[in-house]
Parts: C-alpha cells; sequence; structure tokens
C-alpha cells in the first residue's frame, strides 16, 4: 500500500512567556519525529502524560504550526497549502477527540452537530440533509430518532459515537483518533473499538490513534510508535515485536496482563521523568535507564532505521 | 480482620448501595472491581466511618473490625480508628495533603495524634516511615511542600501518611488511577511489599481489571451498587460465574495473548436514580429471563466464590 501520511522530523516548540519574575523558557513538545503511515493501516502512538501525543497530532492536521518539519498527505505537502486549500483537504483527515463533551455544542441537537461540518466545509451532501445525517447516525450503531436529542440526553459512549459520526461526515480517508475511549468504562470502550474496526474494514480508513494504555494498542493497531518526552523512541513494526528500547521494555513491564497467572515482576524504576523544559543533553531516559553509559549523557541517541524496526538508543536492547 | 456484611448505604431516599459484603484478612489483598458509579467509593467511605460528612448513612448491615461492629461506633472513637488503624488513601493526593504545609510536618501530625510523640520522636518516625517507601533522601523531602512533587511521589507521601501508625487495615481507593503506567507500577508494587512485609489486610478500589488480576487474592465485582460476585482471583478470571463479570472480563484487550474481538456490553451502566428492579444487570444481560426483572438474585454459592445470580449455575456450565 502507498503512504497515506508521512511525517519528517516533525518539531514544535513551545515557549513560556517571561515575567518580572521568571526568565522565558522553551520546551520541544514533539521533537524530530518521523514515521510512514501505509493506506488502510492502523498506527498506535503511545506514551506516557505529557510526551507530546497530542501536540503531534494536531501539527499532522495543521490544527497548530511546526516549528520544523514536513508533513505530507496523500502526497500533498501540507506545510506548502493556503488556508483555503487546507481547509478543503481537512476533510479528508478527521479527528475524534478524548472528551465527548467537549467536541460537541450542548445548546444543539444532534443533527446539528452530525451536519456541522457539511456547513463548515461548504459541501451539499448527495442526499436531504436529515436522511444523510440519519445514514451516518446508523453508521456509528446509533438510532436515528435520536437526532432530535440534545448532548445531556444522550450517555458519553454515545457522545463517542456521535463524534465519529461527525468526523466519518465528508467521508475521510484518514482519523485521528486521540485517546477516544480514556474517559469511558470499559464496557463502552469495548463498543467504541468494535465499532472503529468494522468501520475500518467497511470503509477502507486509515488510523492513527493514540492511547497512552499499551495493553489496548497493541489489540487494536497494526504498528506501534512509543514516545518519551516529545521524541520518538522507537517504532514497533508490528504488535509482537520485542522491545528494543529500554523505555518500551519499562512501558511493557508496566502494563499488566488480566490474568492472575500472568502475574509481572517489577523491577523498582530509579529516578522521575525528567522536566520538559531545560532537558540535558544526550538521551532523556538516561537517570532512568538500567542501561545508561557516558555516551548516552551527552550524545542524544538519534533514531536508527536500519533494521526496519527503528529504535533510538545507543545501546538497544 | 476486616468484615462487611449485607452493607447498604442511602442518601435521602436514594439508596445507591445494598447489599454488599466481604472480608479481608491480614497479609491478604482484596480487590473491589467495578464501573464507574458501581459504588466502589461508597463502599470505602461506609468502612471509613465518613459517609455522614456527605449526608449518607449506613441503612444495614455490618462493618465488623477486630471484633466490633464500627456502624456502632461513636464518631470520637472512629476518629482514632482513622488514619490510626485503619488507613485510607485516595485517587487525589491533594485530598489528604495541605498544599501550605511543608511535607515534613504533615507526616509528622499523624505521629503525633495517633502515637503520641512528641516533634523530635515524630520526624525520627516520620523519615523512618520515608525511608521504608524507598523515597530518595527524606530529609530533603520533608523540607518540600506539595506542588514540588510529581504525582507519584505525592501519592508515596499519602502512602507514607496512612502507614505512620501501623494500621491493620488499608482502604485503597483507586490509588493509581490518576499516575502514569510506569509510576502505577512502582505503587503497585509498594502496596504488594507492604502487604507481605508488614502483614497488612490490604483493600484495593480499581475499576482496571489488569490491576486485579496483578495484585489480589480475592474479588468483589460490584454493579450498580451491589457486590454481584465474589470469590478467588483465579476463579473470578478463569471461572467467572456471573454474566456481568463474564462480560467485563471479555470487555478487556489482551494485547497478543488472545487477539479476539473484544465482545463489549450492550447499553450503559445505570446511575442511582435508575437502578433496575429485579437484578440490576437485566437490561444489558444475555441470558436474562422474566424473573430477572422482577425478583433480585440470591447469592449462589459454589466453593470460595459466590454469584448473585438466578442463572449462575447455568452461567457456569458454558464456556466463559
Ligand atoms: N499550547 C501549549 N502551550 C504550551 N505548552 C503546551 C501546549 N500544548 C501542550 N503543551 C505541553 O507540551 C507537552 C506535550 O503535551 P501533549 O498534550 O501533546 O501531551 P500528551 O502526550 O497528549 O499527554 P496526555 O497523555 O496527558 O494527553 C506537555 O508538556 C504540555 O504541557
Ligand atoms: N453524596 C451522594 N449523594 C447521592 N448519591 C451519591 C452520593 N455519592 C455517591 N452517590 C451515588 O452513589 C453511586 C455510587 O457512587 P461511588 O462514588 O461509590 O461510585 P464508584 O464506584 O466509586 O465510581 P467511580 O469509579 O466513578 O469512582 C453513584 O451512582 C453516585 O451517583
Ligand atoms: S540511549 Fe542510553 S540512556 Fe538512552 S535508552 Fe539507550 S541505553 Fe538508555
Ligand atoms: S439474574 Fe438474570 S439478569 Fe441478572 S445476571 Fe443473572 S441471568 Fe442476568
Ligand atoms: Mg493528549
Ligand atoms: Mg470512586
Amino acid at each position: 500500500m502507498p503512504n497515506l501520511l508521512e511525517v519528517r522530523d516533525l518539531s514544535k516548540r513551545f515557549t513560556s512567556a517571561g515575567g518580572p519574575f521568571r526568565k522565558a523558557r522553551s520546551m520541544h513538545a514533539v521533537n524530530g519525529v518521523s514515521f510512514d503511515l501505509p493506506e488502510r493501516r492502523v498506527i498506535g502512538i503511545v506514551g506516557e502524560s505529557g510526551c507530546g501525543k497530542s501536540t503531534l497530532a494536531r501539527l499532522i492536521l495543521r490544527l497548530i504550526e511546526p516549528s520544523g518539519g514536513a508533513v505530507t498527505f496523500d502526497g500533498d505537502d501540507l506545510l506548502a497549502k493556503s488556508p483555503a486549500q487546507m481547509r478543503k483537504l481537512r476533510a479528508r483527515m478527521q479527528m475524534v477527540f478524548q472528551d465527548p463533551y467537549s467536541a460537541i455544542d450542548p445548546r444543539y441537537t444532534l443533527i446539528r452537530a452530525v451536519a456541522e461540518p457539511f456547513e463548515v466545509q461548504g459541501v451539499t451532501p448527495e442526499k436531504p440533509m436529515a436522511e444523510e445525517v440519519a445514514e451516518l447516525l446508523e453508521m456509528v450503531g446509533l438510532n436515528p430518532g435520536l437526532a432530535t436529542s440534545y448532548p445531556h440526553q444522550i450517555s458519553g459512549g454515545q457522545k463517542q459515537r456521535v463524534g465519529i459520526a461527525r468526523a466519518l461526515a465528508l467521508r475521510p480517508s484518514l482519523l485521528v483518533l486521540d485517546e477516544p475511549t480514556a474517559s469511558l468504562d470499559v464496557s463502552v470502550q469495548a463498543q467504541i473499538i468494535g465499532l472503529l474496526e468494522d468501520l475500518r474494514a467497511e470503509l477502507g480508513l486509515t488510523y492513527l490513534f493514540i492511547s497512552h494504555d499499551l495493553s489496548l494498542v497493541k489489540y487494536f493497531c497494526d504498528e506501534i510508535l512509543v514516545m518519551y518526552l516529545g521524541r520518538a523512541v522507537e517504532a514497533l513494526p508490528d504488535t509482537a515485536a520485542p522491545a528494543r528500547h529500554p523505555y518500551t521494555r519499562t512501558l511493557m513491564e508496566s502494563t499488566f496482563e488480566p490474568d492472575p497467572k500472568k502475574r509481572r515482576l517489577i523491577a523498582p524504576l530509579e529516578g522521575e521523568v525528567p522536566s520538559p523544559f531545560d532537558l540535558p543533553p544526550g538521551c532523556a531516559f538516561a537517570d532512568r535507564c538500567p542501561n545508561a553509559s557516558g555516551l548516552c549523557r551527552t550524545e542524544t541517541p538519534a533514531l536508527s532505521t536500519e533494521t526496519g524496526h527503528a529504535v533510538a538508543c545507543h545501546h538497544p536492547i | 480482620m476486616l468484615s462487611v456484611r449485607d452493607l447498604g448505604v442511602a442518601f435521602g431516599m436514594v439508596q445507591p448501595l445494598s447489599g454488599v459484603s466481604f472480608s479481608v484478612g491480614k497479609g491478604e489483598t482484596l480487590g473491589i472491581v467495578g464501573e464507574s458509579g458501581s459504588g466502589k467509593s461508597l463502599t470505602a467511605m461506609s468502612v471509613m466511618g465518613l459517609l455522614p460528612l456527605s449526608g449518607g448513612r449506613i441503612t444495614g448491615g455490618t462493618v465488623e473490625f477486630d471484633g466490633q461492629d464500627l456502624t456502632k461506633l461513636p464518631e470520637r472513637a472512629y476518629r482514632k480508628l482513622r488514619g490510626g488503624r485503619i488507613g485510607l488513601i485516595t485517587q487525589n493526593p491533594m485530598t489528604s495533603l495541605d498544599p501550605l504545609k511543608k511535607i515534613g510536618p504533615q507526616v509528622d501530625d499523624v505521629a503525633k495524634l495517633h502515637l503520641g510523640l512528641d516533634a523530635a520522636a515524630a520526624r525520627a518516625r516520620t523519615e523512618e516511615i520515608l525511608g521504608t517507601l524507598r523515597i530518595p533522601e527524606p530529609a530533603l523531602i520533608c523540607d518540600r511542600y506539595p506542588h514540588q512533587m510529581s504525582g507519584g511521589m505525592k501519592q508515596r507521601i499519602v502512602i507514607a501518611m496512612a502507614l505512620t501508625a501501623d494500621p491493620d487495615v488499608l482502604i485503597a481507593d483507586e490509588p493509581t488511577t490518576a499516575l502514569d503506567v510506569t509510576v502505577q507500577a512502582q505503587i503497585i508494587r509498594l502496596l504488594d511489599d507492604l502487604v507481605k512485609d508488614r502483614d497488612l489486610a490490604l483493600v484495593l478500589i480499581t475499576h482496571d481489571m489488569s490491576v486485579v488480576a496483578q495484585t489480589c487474592d480475592k474479588v468483589v465485582v460490584m454493579y450498580a451498587g451491589r457486590a454481584v460476585e465474589h470469590g478467588p482471583v483465579e476463579a473470578i478470571f478463569d471461572h467467572p460465574r456471573h454474566p456481568y463479570t463474564q462480560a467485563l472480563i471479555g470487555c478487556i484487550p489482551r494485547g497478543l495473548v488472545e487477539a479476539k474481538r473484544l465482545t463489549g456490553i450492550e447499553g450503559t451502566v445505570p446511575t442511582v436514580v435508575n437502578y433496575p428492579d429485579g437484578c440490576p444487570f437485566h437490561p444489558r444481560c444475555p441470558r436474562a429471563q422474566a424473573v430477572c426483572a422482577t425478583e433480585p438474585p440470591a447469592f449462589s454459592v459454589a466453593g470460595d466464590s459466590a454469584a448473585a445470580c438466578h442463572f449462575a449455575e447455568v452461567a457456569h456450565a458454558e464456556p466463559a
């Protein structure tokens, strides 16, 4: 399959304004991230809170402007597009957010929420709007009768389905899913994941799936990108691949199996996640890494792609 | 050590909790697991005698600790027990920490109150406890304010406070839910060690079945304010007998172990104002019969485990 998405050396620096008592500080929320996403594949972006997953998603959709790097979507260089061209392209790349409550306006009925993308894009659907919305609601497993309900009348899982219906309205090819189930109960999470699997098969969608839950990512995705403090530290080509980066191994060993016969021995982990501001030189994981050497504290390891299983580490496992 | 029988809780006219029973012994970890709103925190608050604070009351059942029924304990006596022989850890460490006070004095206060120690002895106890929890440089930490520490470190301090008076029972209500997985694993390891080394009885409340599988000896599964199944952890995972427990296990992604499709459960968890009559799970249960909508099921016991289901035996016969 050809690549639907190519991300090269993408970076985002945030600067906090200085004040009379503080000096201005800056941090790399996303730091030189590169990967390819072939059509119809599902890539999982995994990492702990604050490692830059959501920022990466926003950069890819160009909802925020990068500090450097390039994004190619279906052969188009996104950063070269004008705002008008970008708006048109965005119909084909949509995002579903973690919080189903923030994504839809509480004042409007669901029919309006689902029809909104058509209005924003100035697209007239082929069928009458009511019919189009009913079809979209059905596609995500909602009773079309709900179209006249208000958001407060439906559950969190139903709201997340509405979020997905909206994202699907303009028939995108790429869905960026930013922790779409993180605020839901597991019984509802399982419904939503099942729905996403069905939609992918039916519509031939490509997903970029963000989560901090490695078990869920292993279950749902074809390949996995592991992030730590803004950097992609490892790209697992498939979900069975063993960890080569010490951080990925720590992450795997910290993820429990839902089976009392498979208890883990939890190795003590020294140190804490360093502050993302003013990171010291070298590998950001060095203070917590059992393999760290002198080299690790002076030189930042680059992501080496020689073997098809990319890892950014001086002493991979 | 701690034994809860048929506990019921009401707020005015609503009854969000009923028929909850479990027991936990020294050196044992009991897991209470359930989805949001199933009554896990209310159970913890009942045991801690904290319901009156939020306007709730115990309507039935007993909470037996070391031979006495805590539901009849006057508040004065309860105050000695809380933070003394029974410790509590909550999800948000800042509910237990004073943001304006340095860590050292906060932990010292527990030793002064419950162990009657003077300032110097209390500080020695604080540093000892922080050391046992493998908190680096206790003396330095004592001089910090909560906002100068990470979430995981704050949670460790809360655990230290709960352990200062050397409790017999520790109730941990989602102690790791707000934390990153690598930090969660460290806290879980810490709690496990404490149960083994100090013969502590631990009640671990969580919505995460994987955490239960990793740490617990026994499990209570809650749904809509009721305990629906309880038993040894292996039984709950290998032969769940209640349809809800079975369905819940079918919802957990197992990564590669079994790449089989997650089943999910139709519908949503009911809220306290619309708890169904009869069996609380009947609107979502694939096995429900007419009787389930009217008659609350009693516990059907098999070996060490029990399931509140009219058709629990049938459920067991079918492959989970
Ligand atoms: N608009 C912004 N201004 C300044 N800093 C920001 C901004 N957005 C994000 N950050 C910082 O960038 C870093 C990465 O944030 P991001 O939200 O991408 O992380 P994340 O991996 O999505 O985390 P989570 O799992 O908590 O959602 C964090 O340190 C965050 O505080
Ligand atoms: N002060 C209160 N007044 C009335 N109802 C309450 C009160 N506190 C809790 N409840 C209700 O009791 C039920 C159980 O709540 P509880 O907080 O014990 O759930 P939980 O299992 O801890 O959920 P979560 O996983 O979300 O923490 C809920 O339906 C809740 O709305
Ligand atoms: S580069 Fe060094 S410190 Fe970083 S993960 Fe690899 S071995 Fe550890
Ligand atoms: S009592 Fe009936 S509705 Fe309840 S779990 Fe058993 S079979 Fe299902
Ligand atoms: Mg995020
Ligand atoms: Mg709770």
